[in-house]
């Protein structure tokens, strides 16, 4: 038991400390000095394409509709359904819900790739105090897929910030084979950091 | 702008009856707009005082038919919404759409463009349904956004 939480921990530790992809936080992490923000740089454009779109100019929001795409710099989302809070001019998009057969394909600066699936999503964004909170929770059976481990965990949050996820109560399955064949439950591995 | 005198009559108070409330609109009796046809036209309505120098929306197409039912056959449309600054808000432009003035609704199966006037919010699709009632559009077909935001700074840990 022991050694499965071990394993548990160092698999997740390393999922969750890996240097995640900086689609809306385009400074790499390595210029970064601990608790501070990095300078920004230019970013390309948030393209969103899908079959029909019904916006409602009163609330401000925008609802995409059918075989819904959203193609940042480094992340790919795609999903049935996308709820967006129009930003004022110049602004930042703040909040989006993602609904319904939601993935998120992305690599990070290392080559590793990450695939996300979950039956909904939700991107925050806000700036307190100069600090920058970015995270995307995912729930409804959410699972991330790397190249050596697949993770379930409910609900997931990424922290896009921080390129960090948190996992509660993780279900890990390895695909390296490193001695933890099966499943595992662990009871509240939270907030890894 | 090249606009003859009738026509001109029959836009603006086409025109007045889409920027008017809803419930004034609500209000207006049975009525019928002229028929006629009209070439390069531009309208365009103010705020409320203390901004009455102001354009709050700017309408402008090439070319307008009347057509049976009270509605109009808009070519080349654009509209342009404006803040109560001066700033352009906004702009929305299609080749061809129909124009209900009693019922503010205007509706196409052409192509919509939709951008703010910061041009950081773009929106394009085929087929649109506009109404003024409720401020809301929808764009039926192949719709695509396309979205700058500004660069953010990453917290590092």
């Amino acid at each position: 038991m022991k050694k499965l939480f071990l394993f548990l921990a160092l698999g997740v530790c390393g999922a969750a400390s890996a240097q995640l992809p900086t689609a809306l936080s385009a400074a790499p992490a390595t210029t970064a000095v601990a608790g501070t923000n990095v300078p920004a740089k230019p970013r390309a454009p948030t393209v969103i394409t899908s079959d029909a779109a019904d916006f409602d100019m009163n609330i401000r929001q925008g609802i995409y509709r059918g075989h819904v795409v959203v193609q940042d710099p480094d992340v790919k989302l795609t999903c049935a359904w996308l709820v967006i809070d129009l930003p004022d001019s110049g602004s930042h998009l703040n909040h989006v819900l993602a609904d319904t057969n939601v993935v998120v394909d992305f690599t990070d600066e290392k080559g590793q790739t990450y695939h996300v699936t979950a039956a909904r999503a939700v991107y925050d964004y806000k700036v307190v105090n100069t600090e920058t909170n970015e995270t995307v929770t995912f729930s409804g059976s959410p699972k991330v897929v790397t190249k050596e481990s697949t993770i379930e965990s409910e609900p997931m949050i990424w922290d896009r910030a921080r390129n960090k996820f948190s996992f509660i109560g993780p279900i890990m399955k390895s695909s390296a084979g490193l001695g933890g064949e099966g499943d595992t439950n662990a009871p509240m591995l939270n907030f890894l950091k | 702008m090249k606009i003859g005198a009738a026509t001109f009559c029959w836009l603006a108070g086409a025109m007045l009856l889409l920027l008017a409330p809803p419930a004034v609109r609500a209000q207006q009796p049975a009525q019928k707009l002229p028929t006629g046809h009209g070439r390069d036209f531009t309208t365009e309505s103010y705020f409320e005082a203390p901004h009455e120098q102001q354009v709050k929306l700017r309408l402008s197409g090439a070319e307008v038919t009347s057509l049976p039912g009270s509605l109009q056959d808009i070519r080349l449309m654009r509209i342009e919404t404006f803040r109560e600054d001066g700033t352009l808000e906004m702009t929305v432009r299609a080749p061809q759409c129909t124009f209900a003035p009693f019922d503010g609704v205007a509706n196409s199966a052409g192509r919509l463009e939709l951008e703010t006037g910061d041009g950081k919010f773009h929106v394009e699709g085929e087929g649109f349904l506009w109404r003024q009632n409720d401020q809301f559009l929808t764009i039926s077909n192949r719709v695509r956004t396309v979205i700058e935001m500004p660069a953010v700074k990453m917290n590092a840990t």
